[in-house]
């Protein structure tokens, strides 16, 4: 069997202090440990950088990886994979990202870019097949995201030229400055803008036309029709094809597991307006990713109002708790419109939000005043003030600025005494969710690599009341229906953070896996997919196996870092201030210690990680991970 | 040219149902080429970014053909059986006047081989129909298509109407 | 009695069983607990939660 597709696309590293360029191929030691995407990010991110390099130096280094099966036709398989060392947490930095990037990269005949040093002058990267060049972007610094990518389309004079970029928070060097691409999607968190600017990269385009081959492309191509069909046939998604994931909304606000005053309630009370069914009026239709059937984000236009006329894409149940509970607006309108200055200026909606809703609650409580935020009523409910500290922050401006180096640095300038309304992991802020009702998630955010963060195990399946016997089935072991229980919510997080990072290394959406739908694409039909893709053979358990050594390759780089177990915590207040609103289950729920340690246990235990949260050197050599680093690529 | 009397089934695009995903595109061109080139597919979504707006392209099998018309070897002809507008290969020099003249951008030129390509409806099963979740692309036959349209219209009229009673209240 | 399909059925996010929602309706309320809801549809045969009524 020739196996076409995968030994012809590239990495290719750029050296912008030095101008030199070079490529190779991607080794299949390299294919079979660690895939595409985010496990070949993760594994050169350990091995490129030596311990305590400065995020924002020359000798940080910029990831960029398609993954292994972008291209194909279902799953949402335009996914990007972006890493570096993170400027807000210093630890793994790593986001992924949907639209068209990816596969045009591969068209181009490279799965890799590799970036490292800094160049004098703001320049941006020229990729159209093997022509590549490190251009002048005197004339683009300063646009925002939407008008750099059509600036360089018309440059180019090419409509199909797909372009990463940052915006002013990039420039800024924003800690949670994101990579964009198109008119919504995002690298959101761990600051990967912040890296890009910090290397005077404005942008990197890319247009491809060469010949991107699959092992078996007839039965692949009706074995992506079946895909799309499982997944647009479960009700999450079919939910989601008409609202986008602002769907999650309506259960988690009704629920009670929204926090809302940034950590004071647990339920947006007078929260009608957010509902996702009120997009429909602002709505021109749906979009999607690349490959995609599900289409979750809107085609918004705002007519009326200080801000109009506007264009703009999504939003996210993300922008929706950002701009709306967590800072308790209640208008759509709020969310629509904040959204759309985030993508913008090129900066994180959760990370932005978060640090507003925390301080609001310092203004609140008196810990900040007046003179602190020049002036600025950080009440809640005050959109105008949201909306002013979204451009503060971006350019840097009075108390944006002290906001603009994330949760860790702003704490020490505010003072000891604003870290308790903090709630941020690792320096990273939590998504809007509330988790006190929910052991699953609140393990799930203490653990994960990147800092507060649901995406790297999202456990939800718990939440439906599922019959046991089938979380067994799933999961491998038991699982409690329960949402409220621990009993075996670490497994849950395990199994979970192995599909997801073996997902993001194939490079399809995580929406369409076991995300919501507990019938989604999974381990099988993955191996089938990179079976008929690229000829490789995966049964699920080397499947699992290669998740396990990119989650613990990943761990490894926090090791290195100083991170262990004392930073796999919960802000405090999850111990301490039970929920108040809400229906029964979500109502008078706070984490237990006792209990959050025994579950932590447990999952380090199914990791095979000492108590500490440190990587056993037998795990090591079981994963091939004993020579690391081993600087392969 | 001749036509079929009997019912005939037609590719219809609603750009507004589409929504920008490029599956039919690869779909396309993982059929026709084995490979995934959405360059050399046979269907394009041509778009808008900044504006939010996506229109797929693609041969619209005119009734009476332009790229026919302007073919000086009469390579274009009518597949008997799908009513799709095909080029005889063996026939087509490659001079790209069909391209040229062509109003919908539905012929275009394969930037591999140098030459021409077209839509020719999959032998009646449209892979990118298949592919299209949102049914932006539809493969129906006329009166399925002219009952749809007179429903719309008549849809928009009755609205009307009803607005005008409300007023006379 | 009218068989409905399994489409219009909710799942109550107070006792998590599921129950069928007629088709169409606004507001629902959970056969098994009693909580009340406001409903809307995705799509023409699936009902969603939208709220507390």
């Amino acid at each position: 069997m020739v196996i076409k597709m995968v030994w012809n696309r590239e990495i290719l590293y750029i050296n912008l202090s030095t101008g030199k360029i070079s490529s190779r191929t991607v080794p299949k030691i390299i294919r079979t440990r660690y895939l595409g995407g985010r496990g070949v990010n993760m594994y050169m991110l350990f091995n490129h950088l030596t311990p305590k390099t400065d995020p924002l130096s020359p000798d940080n280094v910029l990831l960029v990886g398609a993954g292994l099966l972008a291209g194909i036709p279902c799953l949402g398989s335009g996914r990007c994979d972006i890493g570096a060392k993170s400027p807000l947490t210093g630890a793994v930095g790593d986001s992924n990202i949907g639209g068209f990037f990816a596969p045009e990269l591969r068209f181009a005949g490279f799965d890799h870019i590799v970036i490292t040093g800094k160049t004098s002058k703001p320049v941006y990267l020229l990729i159209k097949n093997r022509d590549i060049q490190i251009k002048d972007a005197s004339h683009i610094w300063g646009q925002d995201t939407f008008e750099t990518q059509k600036i360089i389309r018309q440059d180019e004079d090419d409509e199909n030229i797909k372009s990463l970029v940052i915006g002013a928070a990039g420039e800024n060097l924003v800690k949670f400055a994101n990579v964009r691409t198109g008119m919504k999607n995002s690298a959101g968190r761990t600051g990967m803008g912040c890296v890009m600017g910090s290397k005077n990269l404005k942008a990197i385009a890319v247009r491809g036309t060469t010949t991107l081959e699959f092992t078996h492309p007839d039965e692949l191509l009706e074995y992506c029709k079946q895909m799309n069909t499982m997944i647009t046939s479960t009700r999450w998604a079919k939910a989601q094809s008409r609202w986008g994931t602002m769907i999650i909304y309506s259960n988690t606000n009704t629920t009670g597991l929204i926090r809302t005053k940034n950590f004071q309630l647990n339920q947006l009370e007078e929260g009608q307006d957010l509902e996702p069914e009120n997009i429909d009026k602002y709505s021109i239709g749906t979009s999607g990713c690349y490959g995609c059937a599900v289409h979750c984000r809107h085609r918004y236009v705002l007519k009326e109002g200080p801000y109009a006329p506007l264009y703009g894409e999504g939003p996210e149940y993300t922008s929706l708790g950002a701009f709306g509970t967590m800072v308790n607006c209640n208008k759509m309108e709020t969310i629509l419109v904040a959204n759309h200055l985030v993508n913008k200026y090129g900066v994180d909606t959760l990370e932005t939000g978060g640090l507003i809703a925390w301080a609001m609650e310092l203004y609140e409580k008196g810990i900040i005043n007046d003179k602190a935020t020049d002036g600025l009523k950080l009440e809640w409910g005050n959109e105008e003030a949201v909306y002013e500290m979204i451009r503060k922050i971006t350019y840097r401006e009075g108390f944006g600025n002290i906001l603009a180096d994330g949760f860790k640095a702003a704490i020490t300038k505010i003072g000891s005494e604003s870290k308790y309304y903090a709630i941020q992991i690792k320096g990273m802020s939590n998504l809007h969710s509330d988790e006190r009702p929910t052991p699953s998630f609140a393990l799930g955010i203490a653990t994960s690599t990147r800092g507060a963060d649901h995406l790297r195990s999202r456990p939800a399946i718990d939440m439906y009341g599922l019959p046991e016997e089938l979380l067994e089935e799933v999961y491998g072991g038991h699982v409690a229906s329960d949402y409220n229980s621990y009993d075996g919510k670490d497994r849950m997080v395990w199994w979970q953070e192995l599909l997801y990072a073996v997902t993001d290394s194939i490079g399809v959406c995580k929406f369409q896996t076991v995300f919501c739908a507990v019938h989604a694409p999974q381990w099988k039909e993955f191996s089938n997919l990179i079976n008929l893709t690229t000829g490789l053979n995966f049964s699920k358990n080397q499947l699992m196996e290669i998740g396990e050594r990119i989650y613990t390759i990943e761990r490894l780089f926090n090791s290195r870092e100083g991170f262990s177990r004392k930073d796999d915590n919960l802000p405090e207040r999850y111990f301490k201030e039970p929920t108040t609103l809400g229906l029964s289950a979500a109502r008078n729920k706070k984490i237990s210690m006792e209990k959050f340690n025994k579950m932590l246990d447990g999952y380090y235990k199914l990791h095979s990680w000492d108590s500490n949260g440190v990587p056993t050197r037998e795990s090591l050599k079981k994963l091939d991970l004993d020579h690391e680093p081993s600087n392969l690529v | 040219m001749r036509r079929r009397l009997t019912l005939q089934k037609m590719l219809v695009i609603d750009p507004e149902k589409c929504t920008g995903c490029r599956l039919c595109e690869t779909a396309c061109s993982i059929h026709n080429e084995k490979t995934c080139e959405p360059e050399r597919a046979r269907i394009h979504i041509t778009k808008w970014e900044n504006e939010g707006i996506y229109i797929p392209i693609v041969c619209q099998q005119c009734d009476i053909p332009i790229c026919e018309t302007v073919c000086p070897m009469h390579a274009v002809k009518r597949d008997p059986e799908t009513h799709a507008v095909i080029i005889d290969s063996e026939l087509c020099v490659g001079c790209r006047l069909c391209v040229q003249f062509c109003p919908f951008g539905g012929v275009g030129v394969d930037d591999k081989t140098k030459r021409i390509i077209k839509c020719d409806l999959c032998n009646g099963e449209p892979v990118c129909v298949e592919f299209c979740q949102p049914e932006a692309l539809q493969y129906i036959n006329a009166t399925t298509l002219n009952m749809r349209k007179r429903r719309a219209a008549a849809e928009k009229f009755s609205e009307h109407l009803k607005k005008m009673l409300r007023a006379n209240y | 009695m009218n068989k409905l399909s399994p489409q219009s059925e909710v799942r109550c996010l107070n006792c998590l069983k599921r129950f069928t929602v007629s088709p169409k309706a606004e507001t629902a309320v959970c056969p098994h607990c009693n909580t009340k809801y406001r409903i809307s549809w995705p799509t023409p045969n699936q009902a969603k939660v939208r709220g507390l009524a």
